[in-house]
């Protein structure tokens, strides 16, 4: 399949590209990455990469990586995602560490729920977050979304189910 | 995408279809030589890599399958991912399909169709220690050792096992 391309004021959102696998990288030392699966290496950050755009390939649907205009720096990712063992599709967010506090992940969320509510025709989606990741509950909120209940994953421990607003209830 | 047919196997493109036989090989102690066992969330982030890496490349590993009875027998294929020095052919058998010399078929059309139609020059197959079945397939594809051990950041070190070149086989 081709994978589409969808654009708001400030990024580009593309397909994942072994171009930003510097960026990834960086992304994934330290504890940037500590509520989405903790510190990788190089290879497996690769291994992401190419997951990422496999999910696209046999899903139909998948994570977009977030270009900023400005500069064409990868700056983040964010789903659609439905692997195995998620309790339904999600859309979830990563910024990479220089991309926070600028509104990018609320930005880039919310058109993708316009994408896979206008144009993939779901009609509900929920996002997961760490119970710890107050930066993220904070985005579902601004996206309107509302915590629903506790989700408990084999790799990642308690997760919470944010609940976005339908397609008619959009804010 | 391509499609490879040899006397008992035909080999495509990994589908989501591929998911149950391959979580099983990763939940068995079989997958000990090649990073398992793990659980079904991580092979099902390894099944979307496997077809990531053929969008991305433009090959990679194929979904072996038995042709008279339509099961998933193997993984196997080319595979160049991150650190790799060198593109590798790689088999992986599924549970119960040890034993028929279905890697060695497999291998062999793969590494025609690397030679002939990538137009790949060299092929190496990296063994973990200890997987001794594993070796006598690489022996049985005319390939030779290497002094060197290569190491990886996620399989530890590996054998490195030098398949004929395509002026050797031809």
């Amino acid at each position: 399949m081709d994978i589409p391309t969808l654009e708001t004021d400030r990024l580009i959102l593309r397909a994942p590209s072994m171009d930003d696998l510097d960026r990834e990288i960086l992304f994934y030392t330290g504890d940037h990455a500590k509520f989405v699966g903790g510190a990788k290496g190089p290879f497996a950050c690769a291994q992401g990469i190419l997951a990422r755009i496999g999910h696209w390939h046999v899903k139909g649907f998948g994570a977009f990586h977030l270009e900023e205009k400005e500069t064409g720096l990868c700056m983040g990712r964010v789903g659609p995602i439905e692997p195995y063992g998620w309790p339904e599709r999600e859309i979830g967010w990563s910024l990479m560490p220089d991309a926070t506090g600028k509104g990018y992940a609320t930005e880039a969320a919310q058109r993708i729920r316009d994408y896979v509510y206008d144009d993939l025709g779901w009609t509900t989606v929920i996002s997961l977050i760490d119970p710890e990741n107050t930066a993220s509950a904070r985005v579902a909120t601004r996206l309107g979304a509302r915590f629903e209940k506790t989700f408990e994953h084999v790799e990642f421990g308690t997760m919470y189910i944010w609940r976005h607003p339908g397609p008619g209830e959009r804010p | 995408m391509t499609t490879l047919t040899t006397d008992r196997l035909t080999l495509r493109v990994p589908t989501l279809d591929d998911f149950d036989p391959l979580a099983a090989f990763y939940a068995s102690d079989r997958s000990r030589f090649v990073g398992g066992p793990q659980t079904a969330e991580l092979t099902w982030r390894t099944l979307a890599t496997e077809v990531g890496h053929w969008h991305l490349r433009g090959y990679g590993r194929f979904a072996v399958e038995e042709r008279s009875s339509g099961k998933l027998c193997g993984i196997i294929g080319p595979f160049f991912p991150l650190g790799f020095p060198e593109p590798e052919l790689g088999w992986d058998l599924m549970n119960g399909f040890e034993g028929k010399g279905y890697a060695t078929e497999a291998a062999r059309a793969v590494r025609d169709y690397v030679y002939g139609t990538l137009g790949m020059t060299t092929l190496i197959s990296l063994i973990a220690h200890g997987n001794t079945g594993s070796e006598a397939v690489a022996r049985r594809l005319g390939c030779v050792e290497e002094p060197e051990v290569f190491t990886h950041e996620r399989w530890g070190e590996l054998r490195v096992f030098r398949h004929p070149s395509p002026g050797e086989l031809a």
